[in-house]
């Protein structure tokens, strides 16, 4: 009698929170996924930190705070632990801003690319020929144009881009990678017997695309977001580095450019080293996150998530 | 031959690529904020010079007509008159493709050379002090930042140590001296060309020695490795001989699928090295306003990438003869 008491026990408990567990100790004994983790981890609290240094003193606003007494690149101090730029901002600061506007530009950029690859990829694996094939050529056509030169060429256009139009348009050209691997898991998945099953069971396309397709191919997408979080912070920098990014935000692609617009290059190493270290440094976590999930995520190495 | 047809199936793809990318410039140009007419012509002109510079570009015909006369100039290789340099644009960037080139294909094949190479020794060494060092070495390269590279190289080499010139391609007491030979002036290129190959090459030989060394693993365990070694042949001659060229082959294919990337990287080099390539050229004429240019760099740049898909994909082919298209 005491059998079902037990049975519903383990019922009950969640099959996410297996799942979770079980993910969790396969990631933990990865070193590069620790370590990615652990960078993550400080980089997060960098960029929190950003929201409230401001408060502490207006002197260490990014934009606009200048020191009353320093207005010329000082190394750094006391005050200013990491030295000051040309007009005297606090370095310290704009790096920890640039923390956060990265984080928010690659997140979100990310996100929207992998929404729109995944919904695009899985469209493309489910339909027939002709919408699969018009829909890859798209893929081809924009994975072929080297998406900073084709944000630039927009930017001359449009003159000064807005931070959001930034994470948009790295959006856009940076979907069809992440289509192309999710097509093909959804067409390996369309042979599956509980598809099938489905069909017969009178569900719409819609309904099995949704509900059936995507939580298969959902751990293939995340892993993909990692790397496009690391190619949307590299694309962001390098065209905040050459003048083209959104001139309210600081972030560290932003802060190399002052270094090197200004001439302080060679003066100012305390300017020059921190915001390319933070860039790397982030970038590499993210890097190492996604090859430790690559363990975890890789759909050949699990079961998949069944349909009723 | 199949390849024929495939390369010919390939150019005609390329040619609408083309077409397509000059339509949606077209278009974004007339649909930018601010039409062509506020772009072109000076307020302080006067209203009859105006119109007759109007007249003259063709801003008053209707869409279709100005897009016609545009695909015909683009056929003809007419790409309009740069703004900045009020000279043909065509003229610019042939100059600067050249210098481009050099510079690129020079960094592509050094990296790949140097990530077969140190990948082959990576996967010899599986788990040891040397492969750790230098899997986590590319790691690292791989995911520096390309233009804070670059400022870094710059700053040690032609600032604190020196030695190297700061930027540029070519000194010009060398160049004007009509004494100086042709290999003085090779010398010369080849010695402003080290330091932003090098940082191309920093950037770029990481992802290459990663690929190489889990390729080259993947291989030592297939089933004509056995037969090597039941053989009898000395570990050497199998890794060199028979795994690694095998083992080299995602090398290409990852070459060819990181182009467009490497050509961005490409032009952030030109820039901060000041390399007069068409990257540079580039995103001066957009920093510049000079929208001829600016188009004329881009499309360049886009066949070139189209281009050279295409070379590596043949490459690929005539180096695996189990590819047949």
């Amino acid at each position: 009698m005491k059998e079902p008491d037990r049975d519903k026990k383990y019922a009950a408990r969640s099959i996410f929170s297996d799942r979770f567990l079980e993910n969790w100790t396969v990631f933990s004994e990865n070193l590069l996924g620790k370590i990615g983790l652990t960078l993550l981890v400080i980089f997060a609290v960098m960029a929190s930190a950003s929201f409230f240094t401001p408060l502490i003193d207006p002197m260490y606003h990014p934009m606009t705070g200048v020191d009353p007494d320093i207005s010329y690149s000082a190394g750094p101090s006391m005050r200013h632990w990491l030295g000051t730029d040309f007009i005297g901002r606090d370095i310290l600061c704009q790096l920890l801003a640039g923390a956060r506007i990265a984080f928010m530009v690659g997140i979100s950029a990310a996100f929207m690319s992998i929404f729109l690859g995944t919904v695009i990829g899985m469209i493309a694996g489910y339909s027939g020929k002709v919408v699969d094939t018009l829909l890859m050529r798209l893929a081809d056509m924009i994975m072929v144009m080297p998406t900073l030169l084709v944000v630039l060429i927009l930017s001359s256009l449009f003159g000064q881009l807005n931070i959001w139009i930034i994470v948009l348009l790295i959006a856009l050209f940076r979907w069809p990678g992440v289509s192309r691997v999710i097509r093909a898991q959804t067409l390996s998945l369309k042979q599956r017997p509980f598809i099938e099953a489905a069909k017969v069971a009178g569900a719409s396309h819609f309904r099995i695309i949704f509900r059936h397709i995507l939580p298969n191919v959902l751990p293939l997408s995340l892993l993909y977001m990692t790397f496009r979080v690391t190619s949307a912070i590299i694309i962001e920098a390098a065209l905040a580095f050459l003048g083209f990014g959104d001139p309210g935000t600081v972030s560290w692609g932003m802060m190399l450019q002052w270094v090197w617009k200004t001439g302080h290059m060679f003066q100012a190493p305390y300017w020059l080293l921190p915001p390319g270290i933070c860039i790397s440094l982030l970038t590499l976590a993210f890097y190492m996150l996604g090859r430790a999930m690559e363990e975890v995520l890789d759909p050949r190495l699990r079961k998949e998530v069944g349909g009723e | 031959m199949e390849t024929r047809k495939f390369i010919f199936k390939r150019l005609i793809e390329i040619f609408i690529i083309f077409f397509v990318i000059l339509t949606l410039l077209f278009m974004l140009f007339r649909l930018s904020p601010g039409d062509p007419i506020t772009r072109i012509v000076d307020p302080n002109m006067t209203p009859e010079d105006a119109e007759h510079l109007i007249a003259q570009l063709g801003l008053n015909r209707p869409i279709w007509t100005q897009y016609v006369y545009y695909l015909k100039n683009f056929m003809t290789g007419n790409l309009g008159i740069s703004f900045h340099y009020g000279q043909p644009v065509t003229s610019i960037i042939w100059n600067r493709l050249f210098n481009t080139v050099i510079l690129f294909t020079t960094a592509i094949i050094l990296s790949a050379f140097a990530g077969v190479f140190l990948g082959k020794i990576a996967s010899w060494h599986k788990g040891e002090k040397t492969d750790i060092w230098l899997t986590l070495g590319a790691l690292v390269c791989h995911t520096l930042f390309l233009p804070w590279v670059a400022l870094i190289l710059i700053w040690l080499f032609a600032y604190k140590i020196g030695g190297f010139p700061l930027n540029g391609m070519i000194s010009a007491e060398i160049w004007t001296d009509p004494s100086s030979s042709y290999w003085i002036k090779f010398l010369d290129v080849a010695h402003h060309m080290v330091l932003p190959l090098l940082t191309l090459f920093l950037i770029h030989f990481g992802s290459y020695l990663l690929i190489m060394r889990s390729s080259m693993l993947d291989t030592l365990r297939e089933d004509y490795i056995l037969t090597a070694r039941a053989k009898g042949l000395t570990e050497k001659v199998i890794r060199n001989r028979h795994a690694a060229p095998n083992a080299a082959l995602p090398v290409v294919t990852s070459v060819g699928l990181s182009l467009a990337f490497s050509i961005s990287g490409g032009a952030l080099t030109e820039t901060v090295f000041s390399w007069p390539g068409i990257g540079r050229e580039l995103v001066f004429s957009v920093s510049n306003n000079d929208y001829p240019l600016a188009q004329g760099a881009f499309l360049l740049i886009a066949l070139v990438v189209l281009l050279s898909n295409l070379l590596v994909d043949v490459f690929y082919a005539y180096l695996d003869p189990r590819i047949r298209y």
